[in-house]
């Protein structure tokens, strides 16, 4: 009896800091949703699922401890369609369990794909959703789709299994000398929600208000909404908290800046700060300070300083070879002191584009994210915008701000909830 | 559909509140989406049972050191019971923390079960009978245990492959116990490293190619 043997990948560089910072208070999971104008039919959705996972083997794996590093093995777990019992991004990698690091789950109109940050970033995520959409919607109106084109992602499995990081990793001396020196940032404090749950609020607004604001103030629709995010923030600090700046995280798709298929991580991070103590609080001066920001850090050659100094890291002889257990410990203070210098973040996944005969059965897409602190995910389907605020913390002053700057103007916003009940709310 | 007069937002699904604000919303017509379930509080009804349990130990182990105290010139039997609750509880919370995975939880234990005896025996006036009896015998257990589950289970091969591997190697240790005296009984010792050398040999004859493809995975750098 003669069995294969399975096949086993390397983290890539990003996904290598996931698996020892992971836990309860942050799971490193991040959800997708696509909600239909009907109610999902579960076993069709299970068919799309096991068609969609044949195109992304990649998905197909567990994640396993080695001697010295983690790595990716595959399996034949079958994934299971379940209708949602846990709360939004509850853990997925248990090191004691072997189980798929994602899982695909439905309630009412709306198809959940929760994916352990180790496995993939956003993009890749989204090709795997926009693939089972695209299978569901196939096999649900089979007579009316029967002529549907193929969806646009056409990478081959090579290209999705790619890891870029290695492919544009240069081994170079030189310093990343613009690097922001590190300082810790201010950090939103108060309660947190119960049973290390997230408090999920989204707001739905129409694209082409959003996109005609920020043309009016000349800047993308990712610097309007990051310096609205700090401008909310900062409505709670006090005169001694403003002695630190306000710095928002944003990751960036590495796959715009060097050409990559890749169905797993390639991201890279950028740092935005404003210092409310020396600057003013008013809006111009954040959105001019932001687009300077962004102007600067996103060139190619800053992120590539940035993808090397990463990956330098991870192709150390002397890291490579200690143990996984003191790597796991070392990873994790570097992480924690990483995140002093950060006091939220915003990710923007941008536009979701599905074949135009499958739009009138899709209302919106959303994604968000598991948090120790405060974050903003948006993304975008025609002309809905879904900005969806994750926190940890039971207040909900900074989305308020948030929101009513954007209702106050003129853009019209829904907002959609997850149900935090009152007995979750008393923990500290 | 609810609306919030303060913040002029729409709010779906079925809130008296609004979500922003938590002031009172007010009914604007359309439907009611729900994109979320409600999730009640996960009651954690083990840790009651496991905080008992520790209740009872320290209460057992309060009072046998206290009446120890009370009654003197009875010896320190006392340091028996609470080393027996502590070595107890160790062996227990691996179990308990490793429970989802089997091999790897017995792979723990061995080592456990064998310092811990190493230690026993170190403290009460070394007489050789961890060496002796205790370490061959819970790697011998643990071997066929390996093999029973393996069948009994269904586990996968590469799961319990690695995990007999480290602890046929760890049977073998005795030998060195053997050659330089520290053995008073030596038949244990000696059983229990020929069956590990047997068992490692059947593994590297019958499995050697998945054996050396885990082993190259886990040991990659």
């Amino acid at each position: 009896m003669t069995k294969k043997p399975s096949s086993w990948s390397r983290l890539d560089n990003a996904a290598k800091i996931f698996p020892s910072t992971s836990g309860k208070r942050d799971s490193k999971v991040f959800r997708f949703s696509c909600e239909l104008f009907e109610a999902v039919d579960p076993p069709l959705l299970q068919h799309a699922l096991t068609s969609t996972l044949q195109l992304f083997p990649g998905f197909q794996c567990i994640l396993r401890r080695g001697l010295f590093w983690y790595y990716l093995e595959s399996s034949a777990i079958e994934a299971q369609v379940k209708q949602e019992w846990e709360p939004p991004c509850s853990p997925i990698y248990d090191k004691n369990v072997k189980g798929l690091l994602f899982e695909v789950t439905y309630y009412k109109n709306r198809i959940n794909l929760e994916i352990y940050h180790a496995l993939t970033d956003g993009t890749g995520a989204l090709q795997f959703l926009r693939m089972l959409v695209y299978q569901y919607l196939l096999l649900r109106h089979a007579d009316e789709l029967h002529a549907c084109p193929l969806l646009d992602y056409d990478a081959s499995l090579g290209q999705k299994m790619d890891d870029s990081f290695r492919k544009y990793y240069q081994a170079t001396r030189q310093k990343d000398h613009n690097r922001l020196k590190p300082a810790p940032a201010y950090r939103i404090r108060g309660p947190r929600v119960a049973e290390h749950r997230i408090q999920v609020i989204e707001g739905v607004a129409p694209v082409s208000a959003i996109l005609k604001k920020s043309k009016e103030f000349g800047v993308t629709v990712t610097v309007l909404l990051s310096s609205l995010l700090m401008s909310a923030i900062s409505g709670d600090m006090t005169v001694r908290d403003k002695r630190r700046p306000v710095v928002l995280s944003i990751p960036v798709n590495l796959r715009n800046y060097f050409h990559s298929e890749t169905a797993r991580n390639f991201f890279g991070l950028i740092r935005v700060p404003y210092n409310f103590g020396v600057n003013p609080a008013s809006l111009k001066d954040i959105l001019q300070s932001n687009a300077r920001t962004f102007k600067e850090e996103l060139t190619t050659e800053r992120l590539g300083a940035r993808l090397n100094m990463l990956s330098s890291i991870e192709h150390n002889a002397f890291a490579r070879v200690t143990p996984l257990i003191i790597k796991d410990v070392c990873l994790r203070i570097a992480y924690d002191l990483s995140a002093r210098e950060e006091t939220a973040a915003l990710s923007n996944i941008g536009r979701v584009s599905m074949p135009k005969e499958l739009t009138p059965y899709i209302r919106l897409f959303d994604v968000f994210v598991s948090t120790d602190k405060v974050q903003i995910c948006m993304c975008s389907f025609e002309d809905r915008m879904t900005i969806s605020f994750t926190s940890a913390f039971l207040h909900t002053d900074i989305q308020r701000r948030f929101f009513r700057s954007l209702t106050g103007m003129g853009i019209p916003v829904e907002i959609v909830s997850n149900q935090i009940n009152e007995s979750l709310e008393a923990t500290v | 559909m609810k609306r919030c007069d303060h913040c002029h937002v729409d709010v779906a699904g079925d809130r008296k509140f609004c979500p922003l604000c938590q002031n009172q919303l007010t009914e604007s017509g359309g439907e009611t989406r729900e994109a979320f379930p409600y999730i009640p509080t996960i009651y954690r009804q083990y840790n009651l049972f496991f905080r008992i349990l520790i209740m009872i130990s320290i209460v057992a182990g309060v009072t046998c050191v206290t009446i120890n105290l009370l009654v003197p010139n009875s010896g320190w039997w006392s340091a028996f019971v609470v080393g027996g609750i502590v070595c107890l509880w160790l062996s227990l919370a691996i179990g308990v923390r490793k429970r989802k995975n089997i091999p790897k939880n017995m792979m723990y234990q061995v080592v456990v079960l064998s310092l811990l005896g190493v230690a026993w025996d170190l403290l009460t006036g070394w007489r050789g009978w961890s060496l002796d009896y205790l370490v061959p015998i819970v790697c011998m257990c643990a071997m066929l245990t390996f093999t029973i589950l393996y069948r009994v289970l269904h586990l996968k091969r590469s799961d319990v492959m690695i995990y007999l591997v480290i602890d046929a190697v760890f049977g073998i240790l005795p030998v060195v116990f053997f050659f330089t005296g520290l053995l008073h009984v030596p038949y244990p010792s000696l059983i229990c490293a020929a069956s590990s050398v047997i068992s490692l040999s059947a593994l590297l004859l019958f499995e050697g190619d998945s054996l050396a493809a885990e082993l190259k995975r886990r040991l990659h750098i």
